[in-house]
């Protein structure tokens, strides 16, 4: 008798079908979708990350239930994401689906290249799913009852992550959720080779500076414009904890154009106890940690001033949104909302370790399981009381983060006067 | 008949160089933002760029970087080619190694360098410093290491372009002179300048030229390795245009820098053919 030996890849594409196929068999299977639904993502349908293989399983889930549609990913650098939509949107050429970040949605939607989500989700969507979203991340991407996207893996995006047997030297559990004690437990564990923190100052949607500024909550960003005050108050509070930590040697004098990927892989390497870093990527911090245990790994919230509860920036975070030009619009959306069944939820949260987009689920085993510690930690701060998100239209948001991360870098490696570089900073931004 | 036969080259360079040239012009004079073309303002992205004095610093550090990489690059392919046509068969295997970093994606060579230049324990050079007793440097996020680091990485990708010129022209030269110089009782050193380096005069200005359109053009490496920083100390005008155009998503400006890179590449040229070509054996 000949034995059959499958193959791994048609052994996991039997298990994703077997896992999802149920769970999307009513919203795409019944419709007799056929045809191609183009992609565009920062992700990779043969990556290895953990986000990766949750997006192959579903496409395979979704393609097994719809023989006659092919999902076709094509990968983009996700900070090119928006910009290469719009001009592939002008061109007639735009994928069906796109991967976007929050702070991004107003540009790409005023220059109309997002369908209204509203008409097309299915009925069933809007009833029973729509809800279920955390709705900070939900009604953000709706512009005068336009729904531009949908948002995915709810986070608190910039945190900052720890090492719980280094916070141990000096007696803690966790970092202070006060700047004016972690200011000096920063200090202390910076030893040998080793920072006490490890901040990014050289991405261009990011700005470690605007994090320590939502340590006054979101009174910071002003209502009616977007804008924080440049050389406020707090931004001038901000600049001091810098120039605390640069003081006490918690923060190198010349570690000052390090990105977030540098950031995370020095990390791993053990070059620091505490870092900014993005939520989402928690699981892969443990996959690659190499100077410590990755059981030692954990995450804090933002330290805040005063008696304000420590701080959790809800951005930039990515939302996915269709193409007003698609022309398998069916076929598309179907594959959305498969990424927000149930058992989607369950399976971002179980091999990424991220916060599922249905609340519901929460409800499930997994999330009481010591597995699940960290994504408790992350729904916490999604709820808590010093949980923010940036305004909907944040202008300049193309120069913001960078101009701020000059002025940041301008802190840590000069003694240059923090008015000076605070009032360059807002010039620049002609704010 | 010979327009007829240069005609289809002649409506390729014109389609894919002149046109897209004219264009950016085009572009330049408008206020282009996130793809959406919102009118004509004149000169005002010129004016802006010329009134901003980081733009002028820009300019600055990209002449550093041009003429520091070029220090260091054409002496060093100098004496690679000279070496090389020495060492013969030999010394076409030097060639073929030093020739691989030319031949990488300037990409994947940033990602390279900065794996190697990583401070942290496990790095190569952090493992350098910590086999020397000495704390771990940031050569790429050190204000004042950032600018030579760069340069170093640029000359090192890009000196074997020149020695294959060099070597080139090295050959071209006829060995009867050398012959001669020796009977006549010239030394090593008198040779060198009165014969090898007027004679080699055009291979010169072929790669001082390139190399300077190289280096003052240079941003995939800058991107890769220091992204413009620390504190703008390796924004080059090239990264500036990047920048600008691409993060910013201010196209309109974009292109108003990329006219005036276009504007001093012209100007370097036709400095260097000037100098250059009024050598004994020069090009004129």
């Amino acid at each position: 008798m000949r034995l059959i030996h499958p193959s791994r890849r048609a052994v996991l594409q039997m298990g994703a079908a077997a896992v999802f196929a149920p769970a999307i068999a009513r919203s795409a299977s019944a419709q007799g979708l056929s045809g191609t639904v183009r992609i565009w993502t920062f992700l990779s349908a043969e990556g290895t990350s953990p986000r990766e293989v949750v997006l192959r399983e579903l496409i395979q889930g979704f393609t097994a239930a719809n023989p006659g549609v092919q999902v076709l990913v094509e990968p983009q650098p996700f900070q090119e994401l928006e910009t290469k939509f719009v001009a592939a949107s002008a061109q007639g050429r735009a994928p069906d689906l796109i991967w976007m970040r929050d702070t991004f949605l107003s540009l790409v939607h005023a220059r109309g290249a997002l369908a209204n989500l509203d008409d097309e989700l299915s009925d069933s969507f809007r009833a029973e799913v729509l809800p279920d979203l955390y709705q900070v991340f939900a009604n953000k991407s709706v512009f005068d009852g336009f729904r531009t996207s949908l948002p995915l893996w709810p986070s608190p995006a910039q945190v900052i992550f720890y090492r719980k047997d280094v916070l141990g030297e000096v007696g803690l559990d966790a970092p202070p959720g006060n700047w004016d004690a972690f200011v000096p437990v920063a200090g202390q564990l910076t030893k040998g080779d080793r920072l006490g923190f490890g901040l990014p100052s050289n991405d261009n949607s990011v700005s470690s500076f605007v994090n320590i500024m939502t340590g006054f909550g979101p009174g910071i960003f002003d209502a009616a414009t977007g804008r924080f005050d440049v050389t406020g108050p707090e931004a001038v509070a901000a600049a001091e904890v810098v120039r605390q930590l640069v003081a006490n040697g918690a923060l190198s004098r010349t570690l000052l154009n390090a990105m977030g990927d540098d950031i995370q892989d020095q990390f791993a390497a053990g070059r620091f106890a505490m870092a900014q870093a993005f939520a989402p990527r928690f699981q892969q911090y443990r996959n690659i940690a190499a100077a410590y245990d990755p059981a030692q790994l954990s995450v804090a919230p933002w330290p805040a001033f005063g008696d304000r509860p420590p701080a959790a920036l809800l951005g930039p975070y990515w939302t996915v949104g269709l193409s007003a030009r698609s022309e398998n619009r069916a076929a598309a959306v179907a594959f959305l909302e498969t990424l927000y069944t149930p058992a989607a939820s369950l399976q971002w949260s179980r091999v990424a370790g991220l916060v599922p987009d249905r609340r519901s689920v929460q409800s499930d085993a997994f999330y009481a399981s010591p597995q699940a510690e960290v994504i408790r930690i992350f729904a916490g701060l999604l709820d808590s009381p010093g949980a923010l998100t940036f305004p909907q239209n944040l202008p300049d948001i193309t120069r913001v983060f960078p101009v701020m991360n000059i002025a940041l870098q301008e802190l840590i490696g000069t003694d240059e006067a923090i008015g000076a570089i605070l009032g360059r900073a807002r010039a620049s931004l002609g704010w | 008949m010979g327009t007829a036969l240069v005609g289809p080259a002649l409506v390729f360079v014109l389609a894919i160089n002149v046109m897209p040239a004219f264009y950016g012009f085009y572009l330049s004079l408008r206020r282009v933002f996130f793809f959406g073309d919102e009118g004509f303002v004149g000169l005002q992205n010129y004016t802006a760029l010329l009134s901003d004095p980081l733009a002028w610093e820009a300019i600055g550090r990209s002449l550093v970087f041009s003429f520091g990489a070029l220090a260091v690059a054409v002496p060093l392919a100098l004496l690679s080619a000279m070496g090389i046509r020495r060492l013969g068969r030999w010394g076409m295997v030097l060639l073929t190694v030093v020739l691989v970093p030319w031949a990488m994606s300037p990409i994947v060579v940033a990602l390279l360098w900065k794996w190697i230049l990583v401070p942290s324990p496990g790095g190569l050079m952090g493992s350098l410093f910590s086999a020397l007793g000495y704390p771990p440097r940031d050569l790429l996020t050190d204000p004042v290491l950032a600018m030579p680091t760069l340069i170093a990485i640029a000359v090192w990708r890009n000196f074997a372009f020149a020695t294959i010129i060099l070597a080139g022209g090295l050959g071209q030269i006829p060995n009867d002179l050398y012959r001669a110089a020796s009977v006549d009782g010239l030394h090593a050193w008198e040779s060198f300048r009165r014969i090898t380096l007027p004679l080699l005069m055009p291979s010169l200005l072929i790669v001082v030229s390139m190399l300077t359109i190289s280096y003052f053009n240079e941003v995939q490496v800058i991107i890769g390795l220091t992204a413009g920083g620390p504190i703008r100390s390796t924004t080059t005008l090239a990264y500036q245009l990047y920048h600008t155009g691409f993060v910013e998503l201010d196209q309109g400006r974009g292109n108003a820098i990329a006219i005036v890179m276009f504007l001093i590449n012209m100007l370097l040229i036709a400095i260097y053919i000037r100098i250059l070509g009024r050598q004994p054996g020069g090009a004129t």
